[in-house]
């Protein structure tokens, strides 16, 4: 079992990839569990076609813990993908970082966390002890920087960076990382930024994938890409990224070396064109 | 962000600000604290409380209430289990209900003042106990005195009376310590008003102005002098005397606030000082060491200067007295003191 995390700013596009990877991955006959883990809860609706399927913490506070039956958290999306979405406390109480990890070991307990692939899409930048949960536990065993060209989409990817680093550290750590996608946000260079961002912290970029019309256009149809425009050459793009996923076995000795401010900030320069 | 490092890493004095709040709020025995965080804060604070009121001989251990916050409520913030708690502990009757904070509260952002300040059919106080107050059974002992005065109202009648602030609740002689107070201002002709906090109830709170001088168990920042003389108008004295010329002291400062004449009770109190030291003149001839167990940061001065007065020799090879956690209270203080050192001596 695979179980890879997607981390990254937030708005960057972690779901949109997330589900196009999960839609890709099933194609080849894989069975796939995806867990959104934040409390925007938005991860699985492209696979749930557009439906907001209730989240594993609403229900532990409207039910408690106890009475949760397998059923009523995780949801069959296309192609049989298994969907769940942690959810979260309302905005301003409570600890949500301690709610994903109170999901996953939900999910456990009732043997829900099983599959060929685990994919979790993370809140993206908020790395408190609380959302490094999934990688200090052992859930997120590889994970993949989800960023853009733009610094602070870099900024985020680098703080993440950070975490996987410092886990390194730990004798009992499984977490690696995978490699870094970029998911293109039409800034010139970019590409190329991306790739020196992605070598500069000892590790590769995996996939670079063009910004297109057709994911929105996909989108307003509450389908993945792969789904409403498998011919699409976007599609081709996840089904290369699933290919590279699966092929892909990072080394648990690298350990990712992050980026310095100030080189964080050249490095932008270098490529920005004024 | 409270960063207070206490040097010893911890001791008795540092440590939790629960404990701290609860050794002032659980005394007064018609209120309810809740400890509003894991039960594990609360039964910190209860086995505290149980080990040393034991060791006291006293058997009527506070109960302590806790909201008992699971994970859930970790996840999902807790002011509503507080709420739950507060009309729980509503059905137990008391005139207040005291609401003492913890870290964890406090991490998860729990509002504590807005659910205390809704319409409760009695006054539920925040003591202002949640986070990592640093140094912190100190804190949450000062927050608790200041959160329970919030009971206390004005008073037009005055009486020659003296209010009894901040009594340790949770140490060794405490009671003996109390009379030795009431007795040396039983000199000046000045009664008890209120001892706050020790085993009273809601009723006795306000009658607090009635009093006319305040004596504070012990206040070296100055905090709680400061605090009740904003609240109350009432001249302070900010410590219990320890020592002869302390003791006396104390009794001439008590006259003076209070405009009475001291000179005499002064006179007394010296005579009785003598007549303790004469009590163990047959010390005289015996050398003792000082023990403070690496534990305190010891001022041997002041048991020195007992022990010249008492005729008694320091040396390095003499019996070995362990020196106390906190100095004697007056001169009765000194004499049980004293007895001790016999009992090490004879031993
Ligand atoms: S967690 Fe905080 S409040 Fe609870 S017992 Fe420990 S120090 Fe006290």
């Amino acid at each position: 079992m695979k179980q890879i995390a997607l981390y990254g700013k937030g708005g960057i596009g972690k779901s949109t990839t997330s589900a196009n990877l999960s839609a890709a991955l099933s194609e080849k006959s894989l069975e796939i569990l995806q867990i959104g883990c934040d409390p925007k809860h938005d991860s699985t609706r492209m696979l749930m076609h557009g439906e907001w399927i209730p989240t594993v913490l609403d229900l532990v506070r409207k039910k408690g813990e106890a009475n949760i039956a397998v059923d009523e958290i995780v949801f069959k999306g296309y192609n049989g993908i298994r969907c769940v979405e942690a959810g979260g406390p309302e905005p301003g109480i409570g600890c949500a970082g301690r709610g994903i990890i109170a999901t996953f070991q939900l999910l456990e307990k009732l043997d829900a966390l099983y599959g060929d692939v685990i994919v979790y899409d993370v809140l993206g930048d908020v790395v408190c002890g609380g959302f490094a949960m999934p990688m200090r536990e052992g859930y997120a065993q590889e994970v993949y920087l989800v960023t853009s060209g733009d610094f602070m989409a870099l900024y985020a990817a680098n703080n993440i960076c950070k975490a996987i680093a410092r886990l390194s550290k730990r004798t009992k750590n499984r977490c690696t990382l995978g490699g870094v996608i970029c998911n293109s946000a039409n800034i010139e260079n970019e590409y190329e930024l991306v790739k020196e961002f992605a070598e500069k912290i000892n590790s590769k970029l995996v996939a670079f994938i063009p910004r297109s019309p057709i994911v929105r256009v996909s989108e307003v149809n509450r389908k993945t890409v792969i789904e409403y425009a498998p011919e699409s050459e976007q599609a081709e793009i996840y089904r290369k990224l699933a290919d590279t996923v699966m092929k892909n076995v990072p080394d648990k000795n690298k350990i990712p070396v992050p980026m310095e401010m100030d080189e964080l900030e050249s490095l932008s320069l270098k490529y920005i064109k004024i | 962000m409270n960063s207070n490092r206490s040097l010893s890493n911890t001791s008795r004095y540092n440590g939790c600000s629960v404990s701290g709040a609860l050794s002032v709020s659980a005394f007064i025995r018609d209120a309810v604290s809740i400890v509003h965080g894991p039960a594990g804060c609360a039964h910190q604070a209860s086995s505290l409380f149980h080990s040393t009121m034991i060791a006291n001989e006293r058997f009527d251990i506070p109960y302590i209430y806790t909201s008992g916050l699971l994970e859930e409520q970790i996840i999902f913030g807790g002011e509503n289990r507080l709420r739950e708690s507060i009309s729980e502990a509503l059905s137990y009757d008391p005139s207040v209900v005291f609401v003492i904070g913890t870290c964890i509260s406090e991490t998860i952002g729990d509002d504590i003042d807005s659910v205390c300040t809704d319409a409760w059919e009695v006054p539920v106080i925040n003591l202002n106990t949640s986070g990592f107050l640093g140094d912190s059974f100190e804190r949450g002992f000062l927050n608790a005195i200041k959160g329970a005065s919030e009971l206390i109202t004005a008073s037009d009648e005055k009486t020659l009376s003296a209010n009894i602030i901040g009594e340790k609740n949770l140490e060794f002689e405490v009671e003996e310590n109390y009379s030795e107070i009431r007795r040396l201002l039983g000199l000046l002709g000045i009664d008890i008003n209120i001892r706050f906090v020790r085993d009273i109830t809601t009723e006795d709170i306000p009658n607090f102005c009635r009093g006319s001088l305040n004596i504070i168990r012990e206040d070296p920042s100055g905090v709680l002098t400061q605090f009740f003389a904003e609240k109350t108008g009432i001249p302070s004295i900010p410590r219990f005397p320890s020592g002869t010329s302390d003791t006396l002291n104390f009794l001439e400062e008590a006259g003076r606030l209070l405009n009475l004449p001291w000179a005499e009770a002064v006179a007394r109190e010296k005579e009785y000082q003598r007549s303790v030291f004469e009590e163990f003149s047959d010390l005289g001839d015996e050398r003792i060491a000082f023990d403070s167990f690496g534990f305190q940061d010891a001022d041997t001065q002041f048991f020195t200067d007992i022990a010249k007065n008492t005729g008694i020799k320091i040396d390095p090879d003499g019996t070995v007295i362990p020196i106390p956690l906190t100095a004697p209270v007056g001169t009765t203080g000194i004499r049980r003191m004293l007895r001790e050192w016999r009992r090490f001596i004879d031993a």
